[in-house]
C-alpha cells in the first residue's frame, strides 16, 4: 500500500476466546481443536491489534438432504448428498473446510422425524470419522430440538462442541445441557445488537461462561440486507472492543444458507442466460457474501460449495498473511 | 323501529331502547356505567354481562369462552338487543363512577403544594411583583363619587375611573349585559357596588357588578383533568384558602380508556357532545357538591382554571381533536384564550370565567405545564425532570435558562389498563407487593385494605421487581417454567403467576399476571426510560447533572421508589433526588387560579418548552429497543441494582 494508515486507533478491550473442541487432556477425545476470537482489533488491521486467530470454515454436512437445494449445489455433491459421514470427509479433506456444521433437519416432525437415537448416532459416528470438533445444529423446530438437542450434547459431553442455535423465546434448555455437557453456544437474534446482547445476559444468568458463547448476528446474503448485518456487526465489536463484556463474543455468521437462498444463486441458466453459468454464479454468490461477513468480523462461517470453501479458504490465507 | 325494556340487575334500573341497540348503549342511557377500555370495539372484553333473558344478537367473540357463553355471557359492546331483555352486571364490568375514596384522593392530591399560599398577606391586587396574589378574578368594592355639574363623566367612565385608581391606568373592557341596567344599579346602591374584574395579559375585563358591598365572597375552582381522573379543589380566592378537595372519575372512560380512542369516538354521531357531557358533567356535580358543603352561592364563583392534557382541554371546550392524532399532529390550540365558563356548560357564575392552562403541543399538555410551574421546574438554576407517568408518559427537563419535553406513548399499563387483572388506583387495587423467596407466597397491601380486585400500577411495579429479584421471571420478562409451584401455571391465554386466589380475592376467579402482562409493562417502562435518555442525551447533558427528579402521576398512594429503578422505570440515581409528588398538574392549576402572575407564568413556559417529537428521532428506536429488558440491555445504567 502506497499510503499506510496515519491513523492507529487503539481498543482497551478485546473479544472473547473461544475454544471450539477438547483434545484427550482437556477431556475430550479431538485430535484437531480451534481457538476464535480474542482479536484486540477490528477485522484484519493488524497495526491497531493483535489478531492471532484465523477465521475458520463449518461446512454445511445434513443428516437428510434438502431437496430444496439448486442444481448448482448439489451437483457438486450428488455423490454424498444421502451420505453424511462421506459428505463430511469430502468437505474437510477435499474442500479443505476447517470442521463440519451437522445439522439435523432430519428429527423435525414434517421432514422425517428420525429419532433422538438417530440424530445421537450420527454425531457420535461423525466425531469418530473426524479428528476435527463440529457445529451441531437442531431443525428449528423448538419442542423437537429441546427434546433432541440435549441428548446429542449428552451424548458428546465433554467434547467441546458448538451447539445451536438459542433465541430469546427458547434459550433455557438448550443452554443448561451445554452448561452440563461442557460444550459452547450459538445465541441468535434478529439483526438486532440489543437483542443479541439481552440474549447474551440471559444465557450467562443461566450460568454459561461467557466465552463459550458465540453470536449468531442473523445476516442477508449479498443484496438481501447484507449491509445490516455488516452494521449491527460493527456496532457490536466497537462496543465489544470499547470494552462491552456482553457483547465480547465471537460472530459466527451462516453465509451459505444465506447465499444459496437467494435468487441469484438458485435460477438456472435456461432461465436466466443473460446471468451466465449457473454453477459459477452460485458459487460467487457464497464468497462475496462470505467475504464480506469476514470483512464485518465473522470468526466461524458455515458454507455449503465445495469450491465456494476452497476460494474463501485461500482468501482467507491471503488476508491473515500481514 | 320496535322497542325493547331492557332490565339491569343488581341495579333494577329499566330503559327503553331501539330494536338493535347495543346493550352498552343501552347501560349508558340508564346511566349505568361499565368498563370499556377500547371504546366499544369489541377487543377488551372488559365489559362482559350475563343475559339472563330475551335474546340479543353477537357474533362470536375470542374474549368470551365457550363456557362463558353458555352462561350467557356477552360483550355489552357488540350484543345487539332483540327482545325485552334482562341483563347482569358483574361487579368486575362496572366502572365505579362514584367519587374517589379517601385514600385514593390522598394519592391522588399527595405533596400538592403551591406558591400561592405562601405568599405576603397583601390585599388582592391586580399586576405588580411577581407571585404577588392576584387571583385570577378579583372583587373590588367600589363607593363611587355622585356625578354633579362639575363631574358628569357617564355612569360606565366613572365605574372605569375607579377601577384604574385601583389598577392603575389600562384597558378596559365588560359585556353589554353589564352596561343595560347600570344607570339603575348605581343609584340603587347609592353608588356602593362590587365589581368582579378579572385579567389576562393588560386587558382588565369587568365580570359582573353587584350592589352592596359583597367583597368576600370570591371563590375559584381548579381542575385537573385527566384521561382517567378528575380533580378538583374549591379555593377561597380572597383568603388563599383551599376550602375543599375532591376527586372522580373521567366518564368519558366510558367512550374508551386513552386519548386516541376518544379522539377516534368524537367522529362517532354526537361523540363530541357527548365526550364534553360527560367531563362537564363532573364538574358541574363538582361544583354542586362543593356549594352544598361548604355553604357557598354558586354565583360566587367566579371563575374555573382547568389543567389537562392537550386532548383533554379540547373535549372539554368541545374543539374537534381530530387532528392531534394525524401527522403532523398539530392541535386546534396550544393557548385558549380565556372564556365565559357558561359557553362551555360549566355552571357557576353566568359571567364567570373558564382559564385553560396553556399547553405545548399535541401530546404535551396544560397538565405538564402546570405541573412544571408547580414543582418550579422553570425557575431552578439546577437542572431538574419531571416525569408524569399515565397513558402517556410525560418528561420535562429544565431549568430556568431551558426546558424540554417529549410525550413517551408508555400505553395504559401503569394505569391498570389492557392488562389481565389490572385496576385504576381504587378500593380493592393491589398496591404493593412483596413474594417470599422460598414459597413464593405473596404478601400484598390493597388500597382501603379491602379485598383485592385487581392491581394498580404501583402494585405492578412492586411485583415486577419481586419476580425479577426472584427468579421468576427472566430479564427478558418471560415467566419461569422450570419452577414449580402452584402460583406458576398454564392460564387460559398465557402462562401466568398467581397473585391472590380466588377464595382471598373480591372478584370471581383468581388474580393474575400473564406473560402479556409483563410485556406489556416492559414496553411501558422502556417507553419512559428511553424518552428520559433521548432527552437528556439530546440536550448533551448526563443524568447525573439532573438535581431533583419529580414523579407525578396516579400509581396508588404511594410509589417504591426502589422498585422503580430496579425495573429499569426511572434511573438509577441517588434515591434522595426523587420526590414523589402526585398530582402537579392540580397544584399547578391552583397556583395559576390564585395568581394571575402564576398564569401569566404557565402561558410563558408553555410556549418556551421545546417540544421534542420522539417519533421521528432516528435514535429512538434503538434506545426504546435497548431498554426492553429489565432492568435495560446496559446493565452498567443501573449499577445499583441487583436480582440474585
Amino acid at each position: 500500500m502506497a499510503e499506510e494508515l496515519k491513523y492507529v486507533e487503539k481498543w482497551n478491550s478485546k473479544i472473547n476466546e473461544l475454544k471450539l473442541g477438547a483434545a484427550k487432556a482437556d477431556g475430550g477425545t479431538r485430535g484437531k481443536v480451534f481457538k476464535v476470537g480474542n482479536q484486540a482489533s477490528l477485522p484484519y488491521l493488524f497495526k491497531e491489534g493483535d489478531i492471532p486467530f484465523a477465521p475458520i470454515i463449518a461446512a454445511e454436512v445434513y443428516d437428510v438432504p434438502e431437496d430444496d437445494w439448486p442444481q448448482a449445489l448439489t451437483e457438486d455433491l450428488k455423490d454424498v448428498f444421502r451420505h453424511p459421514l462421506d459428505w463430511a470427509v469430502k468437505m474437510v479433506e477435499e474442500a479443505g473446510a476447517d470442521l463440519v456444521c451437522l445439522k439435523l433437519q432430519g428429527i423435525h416432525p414434517d421432514l422425517g422425524g428420525k429419532s433422538a437415537k438417530d440424530a445421537q448416532g450420527l454425531a457420535v459416528a461423525l466425531l469418530k470419522k473426524l479428528n476435527t470438533p463440529m457445529v451441531v445444529l437442531g431443525c428449528g423446530q423448538a419442542d423437537t430440538d429441546n427434546e433432541v438437542l440435549p441428548l446429542v450434547s449428552e451424548a458428546t459431553k465433554g467434547e467441546r462442541l458448538l451447539f445451536g442455535d438459542v433465541v430469546q423465546e427458547n434459550y433455557k434448555t438448550l443452554t443448561a445441557a451445554c452448561i452440563a455437557d461442557g460444550h459452547n453456544i450459538i445465541a441468535e437474534s434478529p439483526i438486532d445488537v440489543n437483542i443479541a446482547k439481552q440474549l447474551n445476559i440471559l444465557v450467562s444468568d443461566l450460568g454459561m461462561p461467557q466465552d463459550r458463547i458465540i453470536i449468531n448476528p442473523t445476516i442477508g446474503a449479498l443484496g438481501y440486507g447484507i449491509e445490516y448485518a455488516y452494521s449491527i456487526m460493527e456496532r457490536a465489536r466497537n462496543a465489544a472492543l470499547s470494552g462491552d463484556r456482553m457483547l465480547a463474543m465471537p460472530f459466527i455468521c451462516f453465509a451459505g444458507q444465506e447465499a444459496w437462498s437467494a435468487k441469484e444463486a438458485r435460477v438456472i441458466e435456461a432461465e436466466a442466460p443473460q446471468w451466465g453459468n449457473a454453477r459459477q454464479r452460485g458459487i460467487m454468490w457464497e464468497v462475496v457474501t462470505a467475504m464480506a461477513m469476514l470483512h464485518a468480523g465473522a470468526d466461524i462461517l458455515t458454507m455449503r460449495h465445495p469450491e465456494a470453501i476452497r476460494i474463501v479458504k485461500a482468501a482467507i490465507a491471503d488476508l491473515m498473511r500481514h | 323501529m320496535n322497542k325493547h325494556t331492557v332490565t339491569f340487575y343488581p341495579d333494577n334500573k329499566k330503559v327503553e331502547v331501539e330494536s338493535a341497540t347495543t346493550i352498552l348503549s343501552a347501560a349508558i342511557s340508564a346511566h349505568i356505567h361499565l368498563n370499556s377500555a377500547c371504546g366499544g370495539d369489541g377487543v377488551c372484553g372488559r365489559c362482559k354481562v350475563i343475559v339472563k333473558s330475551g335474546t340479543v344478537h353477537s357474533e362470536p367473540s375470542g374474549k368470551v369462552t365457550s363456557e362463558e357463553r353458555k352462561r350467557g355471557v356477552y360483550l355489552a359492546c357488540q350484543a345487539l338487543v332483540e327482545s325485552d331483555i334482562e341483563v347482569e352486571i358483574p361487579l368486575e364490568s362496572r366502572l365505579d363512577m362514584g367519587s374517589l375514596s379517601k385514600e385514593e384522593l390522598e394519592s391522588r392530591l399527595r405533596n400538592v403544594y403551591t406558591k400561592a399560599e405562601d405568599i405576603s398577606e397583601a390585599k388582592p391586587s391586580l399586576g405588580e411583583g411577581l407571585f404577588t396574589h392576584a387571583p385570577l378574578v378579583v372583587k373590588f368594592c367600589l363607593e363611587l363619587p355622585k356625578p354633579n355639574f362639575d363631574d358628569k363623566i357617564s355612569d360606565l367612565e366613572r365605574v372605569y375611573r375607579a377601577i384604574e385608581e385601583k389598577i392603575g391606568e389600562r384597558p378596559i373592557q365588560t359585556g353589554l349585559s353589564n352596561i343595560r341596567h347600570l344607570g339603575e344599579l348605581l343609584r340603587a346602591s347609592d353608588w356602593k357596588i362590587t365589581v368582579a374584574v378579572s385579567q389576562r395579559g393588560p386587558v382588565a375585563e369587568i365580570l359582573s357588578i353587584q350592589p352592596g358591598d359583597a367583597c368576600g365572597r370570591n371563590y375559584g375552582l381548579a381542575f385537573d383533568i385527566g384521561t382517567t381522573t378528575i380533580s378538583g379543589q374549591l379555593v377561597d380566592l380572597d383568603k388563599k384558602e383551599i376550602l375543599g378537595t375532591k376527586a372522580a372519575y373521567n366518564r368519558q372512560a366510558s367512550f374508551g380508556s386513552d386519548v386516541i380512542s376518544r379522539i377516534i369516538y368524537s367522529k362517532a354521531q354526537d361523540g363530541l357532545e357527548k365526550l364534553q357531557n360527560a367531563v362537564v358533567d363532573v364538574i358541574n356535580e363538582m361544583a354542586e357538591e362543593f356549594s352544598e358543603e361548604h355553604g357557598i352561592d354558586l354565583n360566587d364563583v367566579t371563575v374555573v382554571n382547568v389543567a389537562g392534557n392537550t386532548t383533554m382541554i379540547h373535549l372539554l371546550l368541545r374543539v374537534d381533536p381530530t387532528y392531534i392524532r394525524q401527522e403532523p399532529y398539530v392541535p386546534t390550540a396550544n393557548y385558549f384564550p380565556h372564556f365565559k365558563a357558561a359557553e362551555a356548560g360549566i355552571k357557576i357564575n353566568p359571567h364567570g370565567l373558564l382559564f385553560c392552562v396553556s399547553g405545548v403541543a399535541s401530546y404535551v399538555g396544560g397538565d405538564i405545564t402546570a405541573g412544571v410551574v408547580a414543582c418550579g421546574v422553570h425557575e431552578s438554576k439546577e437542572l431538574s425532570l419531571l416525569i408524569d407517568i399515565g397513558t402517556n408518559g410525560e418528561i420535562a427537563l429544565g431549568s430556568r435558562e431551558w426546558i424540554i419535553s417529549c410525550a413517551a406513548s408508555a400505553g395504559p399499563a401503569f394505569e391498570g389498563s389492557g392488562m389481565s387483572c389490572g385496576l385504576r388506583a381504587t378500593r380493592g387495587a393491589i398496591q404493593e407487593v412483596r413474594i417470599e423467596p422460598k414459597s413464593l407466597e405473596v404478601k400484598y397491601a390493597t388500597l382501603g385494605d379491602d379485598k383485592p380486585r385487581g392491581i394498580c400500577g404501583s402494585g405492578y411495579i412492586d411485583l415486577v421487581c419481586e419476580l425479577l429479584k426472584h427468579g421468576i421471571m427472566d430479564k427478558s420478562g418471560k415467566l419461569n417454567r422450570d419452577i414449580k409451584n402452584r402460583r406458576l401455571r398454564e392460564g387460559k391465554a398465557d402462562y401466568e403467576f398467581v397473585v391472590a386466589f380466588e377464595e382471598e380475592s373480591g372478584i370471581d376467579g383468581d388474580i393474575v399476571v400473564t406473560d402479556s402482562d409483563l410485556d406489556n409493562l416492559k414496553r411501558a417502562k422502556a417507553a419512559v426510560y428511553s424518552g428520559i435518555a433521548i432527552l437528556v442525551r439530546h440536550m448533551g447533558t448526563g443524568l447525573d447533572q439532573i438535581k431533583r427528579i419529580f414523579i407525578a402521576g396516579g400509581f396508588g398512594t404511594s410509589l417504591d421508589i426502589e422498585s422503580a429503578v430496579s425495573i429499569g422505570l426511572i434511573p438509577d440515581l441517588p434515591r434522595e433526588k426523587y420526590i414523589f409528588v402526585g398530582n402537579s398538574s392540580l397544584a399547578g392549576s391552583r397556583q395559576a387560579l390564585l395568581s394571575c402572575q402564576a398564569s401569566a407564568i404557565c402561558d410563558k413556559v408553555a410556549a418556551d418548552i421545546t417540544y421534542f417529537e420522539l417519533s421521528t428521532d432516528p435514535e429512538y428506536m434503538d434506545e426504546y429497543m435497548a431498554a426492553l429488558f429489565f432492568p435495560h440491555t446496559d446493565a452498567k445504567r443501573f449499577p445499583s441494582v441487583k436480582y440474585v
